[in-house]
């Protein structure tokens, strides 16, 4: 149990930090951004190349960060200059990191078994050996933690207040003569930073680079933040971001689960359901659904009492 | 001062559904000059707004701001000295944001918007007061989102802050007409104290023809594409709502309706 | 939120159970490791390595696998399927002496990695994981658990850092390859096709495997008089275009094990047959669907010397890291003469008579 609880914990972290970024895109923009797709593998093509050449594996972060930030900003300057839709300039965008992360990389699986990770050198060396099984789980805590406290702390600033706006009243923007277009492109840059990021992370979590790796990442960053936001929205002391992390562990906390249904221990009885390794996706969803229509029926009793 | 030369703009230019709506229009406003702007549904008054401020481009002709040529200049950066309150209250404020985050936007205008803190602390008393001055217990709920306030609570604080910073120019788009006649009194009264106080070169478009009567010292009545009627100062002061009135009856008829 | 879901989930479960009428409450004891675990539940918890050694205690005669297999694909299904057989030549049989855990990921990495994450925590023996990026996942997991891995279809090892250069297991995982016999492939079609001079070959830019072996084909090509012309694709969308293309500019079509371009390859014959280009397959199954011949791998065989391997592993015979991977030596040639007719062309006795299996009708 604890194993499994160690592996949802992991698993959810680092997609959090990619839900973050769509939480900017998705909820503060309000902008379909399908460049995360190929933003997420981009951020572990280059940390593979980088670690594999030496660079140190604590300097992969803001390598990847910027790497992203760059991809968002070649979305938002199609969206904004060139006055292209903007789930067509996501998809353009995603089309051409395909090509550009196998250049990167070189190849569509490169792996980084043999190197020094951000989970066993630095600061993660130096842990107590008997915290060994939790060691990952430590180090994503941190970053998550730290990349948490950074987007609460720049939504805090100016220029943070302006991206807020951006989402919430475009037009106020252009009223406080700041171009819209131009805030649009910092937001997706600092999302499809956080995208980059999380693929930096997952890459040396993994130990490998593998061309296909982001497929579908959009839709679990959206599951993400849609469950967070949904089931907290009534508890008004919890941050979106802390709802958004939260949502991320209970997505993959889903995915646990349908994986579990074929078999499920209480004590000594096992219950076999009829489900089989085919029907991972739709158990998957049906749990979702569940989820999301209790936290529904939650906040309906909630208004009542209010 | 603000001077529209010779000014053209037509709709679907180059399809059949070609509209003529501007032909050669011209119209100078002097500083400080509170210009009241009425006219019929499409007779050009809110394009006119929206040409001024870059919202829409002009086909032809010059916009000219204190004698500088803006017509090129994006809108964003027009809006630097102009302050604009929309007919809907939602346009001026971001209803996710606190009332508190809001006043630091509007006062941030103008400025950079870099990695400072985005309220000021030592600006929240400044803020306390001017909400204090709107008479609405603003002041008090400066933690609560704009979302929730009333539509007229909103006007308020979206004219606060289009004129929360130094500007030259404040343009009103029927402002008032989506609210109760009583706030929109309320609203009408604190725009003439505040146009009074900052000295605001003001344009306010209007569908109540009493408000253009009463209040600014110009009244313009507009007619597909045209002023029919221009009233400044001492001829303004002894105009009378049956005039205008008539006038406005005279080319609704022309029309049809 | 969770402890509310739960029970709700747990109820909406087996109330679906219920309508299906395939309730199966069965007791526990159906293997003795579980229920060694159960009793030891209380202190198994508290690091993973004393519970592997629980498990390793009390797996004498009883022996408990997850398999991982990365997509729905018939030539990993095959795979699996000699994987258990495998098992069974060496006495561990499913249902008897092994319970079997089986999941697949449907090329969903991120599920992957989850996937053996829940076996470890089911405590399992031992990981079998089907594909390269299954391997991976396998083997980034095993790294903390202690638990060995055997994989198989997994074409070059070595480059995915799973072995080294040597062959050698680089921790405690080995298992099989399904590297091509591209010689041997090359032999066959200049003695099929001896005029032949250009050999198409498509691929998915996105699977490691087709690369490595596609370099295979370019160096070994000159060698026997052919040039290769290679067409890379990014989804099984590109297929019928670039067929098209391919197709204008090649005397043949040979195929690799592409998991992409394999699950489109009706397609590719059926436009092949349309202009009269014979189309090679890498393994039995795309003989049987319509491919001239081809000098390829039995999945079937290549999941039963895997599965020999992980009983040794389980057995105690030997340690996964002691062992090298292994590859099937012996390639063998596959017909279908069906095929053959259509094309007007007479597949050389020499390689009929030692064939492994002939068709003689095109199955659909």
């Amino acid at each position: 149990m604890i194993t499994t609880i160690i592996g949802v914990l992991e698993e959810g972290l680092v997609y959090a930090i990619m839900a973050l970024g769509v939480y900017i895109t998705y909820t503060i923009l309000d902008f379909p951004d399908l460049s995360v797709d190929s933003t997420f593998p981009l951020g572990a093509a280059v940390t593979a190349v980088a670690i594999i050449a030496g660079v140190p594996p604590i300097l992969t972060l803001p390598l990847t960060f910027l790497a992203g930030a760059a991809a968002g900003c070649a979305t938002g300057l199609i969206h904004v200059k060139l006055k292209v839709r903007d789930l067509l300039s996501g998809i353009i965008v995603m089309t051409a990191l395909y090509s550009i992360n196998l250049r990167i990389a070189g190849r569509a699986n490169l792996p980084i078994f043999s190197q020094k990770t951000i989970f066993d050198s630095g600061l993660a060396s130096k842990l107590p050996p008997s915290l060994a099984p939790f060691t990952v789980l430590i180090v994503l805590i941190i970053l998550v933690v730290i990349c948490k406290v950074v987007l609460d702390l720049y939504l805090k600033t100016k220029s943070g207040y302006l991206l807020r706006a951006a989402g919430d009243n475009e037009v106020l923007v252009t009223s406080l003569a700041k171009d819209k277009g131009t805030v649009k492109i910092l937001g997706l840059a600092i999302a499809n930073g956080f995208a980059a990021l999380a693929g930096c992370v997952y890459c040396q979590q993994k130990g490998f680079f593998e061309i296909s790796m982001g497929t579908g990442t959009m839709v679990i960053g959206l599951a993400n933040v849609i469950i967070g936001t949904q089931l907290f929205k009534r508890v008004s002391f919890m941050k979106a971001t802390t709802a958004v992390i939260i949502g991320s562990i209970i997505y993959k906390a889903c995915v646990s689960i349908a994986l579990s249904l074929g078999a499920i221990h209480i004590g000594r009885v096992t219950i076999s359901l009829p489900i089989t390794a085919s029907d991972l996706k739709l158990a998957t969803s049906v749990l979702f659904l569940i989820i999301l229509v209790l936290g529904n029926r939650k906040g309906k009793k909630g208004k009542l009492h209010a | 001062m603000l001077e529209l030369r010779h000014i053209e703009k037509y709709y679907n230019a180059g399809t059949v559904n070609e509209m003529c709506l501007f032909q050669d229009f011209n119209l100078t406003i002097k500083d400080h000059q509170f210009v009241s702007v009425v006219g019929s549904n499409g007779s050009g008054k809110t394009s006119m707004l929206n040409l001024i401020c870059g919202s829409i481009p002009v086909d032809e002709g010059r916009i000219l701001m204190n004698g500088k040529d803006i017509t090129k200049l994006p809108e964003h950066k027009r809006l630097r000295s102009i302050g604009r309150v929309y007919q809907n209250p939602a346009m001026g404020t971001c209803p996710n944001m606190t009332i508190l985050e809001n006043m630091a936007l509007a006062d941030n205008k103008g400025k950079s918007f870099n990695l400072l803190p985005g309220t000021n602390r030592q600006r929240i008393d400044a803020y306390r007061e001017s909400l204090k001055t709107l008479g609405l217990g603003l002041e008090d709920k400066l933690d609560v989102k704009v979302g929730v306030l009333s539509g007229g609570q909103r006007q308020a604080m979206a004219l606060l802050m289009s004129t929360m910073t130094p500007i030259e120019f404040l343009i009103l788009d029927e402002h008032t007409a989506a609210l109760d006649p009583k706030t929109a009194e309320t609203i009408m009264e604190l725009t003439n104290k505040i146009v009074k106080e900052k000295q605001l070169t003001t344009i306010m478009v209007t569908h109540n023809l009493r408000y253009a009567v009463e209040y600014g010292n110009r009244l313009l009545m507009m007619h597909q594409g045209g002023i029919v009627i221009d009233k400044a100062d001492e001829e303004k002061e002894e105009i009378q709502i049956d005039e205008i009135l008539k006038k406005f009856n005279e080319i609704s008829i022309e029309c049809g309706n | 939120m969770m402890k509310k879901t739960l029970p709700v989930l747990m109820a909406a479960a087996v109330a679906m159970n219920l309508l299906t009428g395939c309730v199966t409450i069965e007791p526990a004891e159906t293997t003795a490791a579980s229920t060694a675990q159960e009793e030891t539940g209380s202190t198994q918890n508290a690091s993973a390595e004393s519970s592997s050694d629980s498990s390793q205690e009390t797996s004498s005669d009883s022996y408990v696998i997850g398999i991982g297999q990365y997509a729905e694909h018939g030539s990993l299904d095959n795979c699996r399927e000699g994987f258990l057989e495998g098992l069974a030549e060496e006495g561990i049989v499913e249902g008897e002496n092994l319970t079997v855990y089986y999941e697949n990921a449907q090329a969903d990495g991120g599920t992957a990695s989850q996937i053996f994450t829940n076996f470890a925590a089911r405590d399992v023996d031992l990981f079998c994981a089907i594909a390269t990026p299954m391997a991976q996942s396998a083997y980034s997991v095993a790294m903390k658990s202690d638990i060995p891995v055997i994989y198989t279809a997994v074409t070059d090892p070595v480059a995915a850092e799973l072995a080294n250069a040597d062959g050698s297991s680089v921790g405690d995982i080995t298992g099989t390859s399904d590297k091509l016999p591209v010689e041997q492939q090359l032999q066959m079609i200049r003695e099929i096709l001896p005029d032949a001079e250009t050999i198409g070959i498509m691929y998915t830019t996105s699977e490691v495997n087709s690369q490595t072996t596609i370099e295979e084909y370019k160096a070994a090509a000159p060698d026997y008089g052919f040039t290769i012309v290679e067409s890379g694709v990014s989804s099984s969308a590109d297929i019928p275009l670039a067929a098209d293309s391919l197709l204008s500019q090649v005397d043949c079509i040979t195929n690799l094990t592409d998991n992409t371009v394999v699950a489109s390859l009706p397609v590719i014959l059926d436009k092949a047959a349309a202009l009269n280009i014979p189309v090679f397959g890498s393994e039995i199954e795309q003989v049987r669907i319509g491919c001239l011949a081809s000098m390829g791998l039995d999945y079937i065989e290549l999941g039963k010397q895997t599965g020999r391997m992980a009983a040794k592993v389980l057995k105690g015979e030997a340690k996964a890291s002691e062992m090298n991977y292994e590859v099937i030596q012996e390639a063998s040639f596959y017909g279908n003469s069906a095929v053959a007719e259509n094309l007007g062309i007479t597949l050389p006795e020499d390689l009929t008579a030692n064939a492994a299996e002939m068709f003689t009708e095109i199955s659909q």
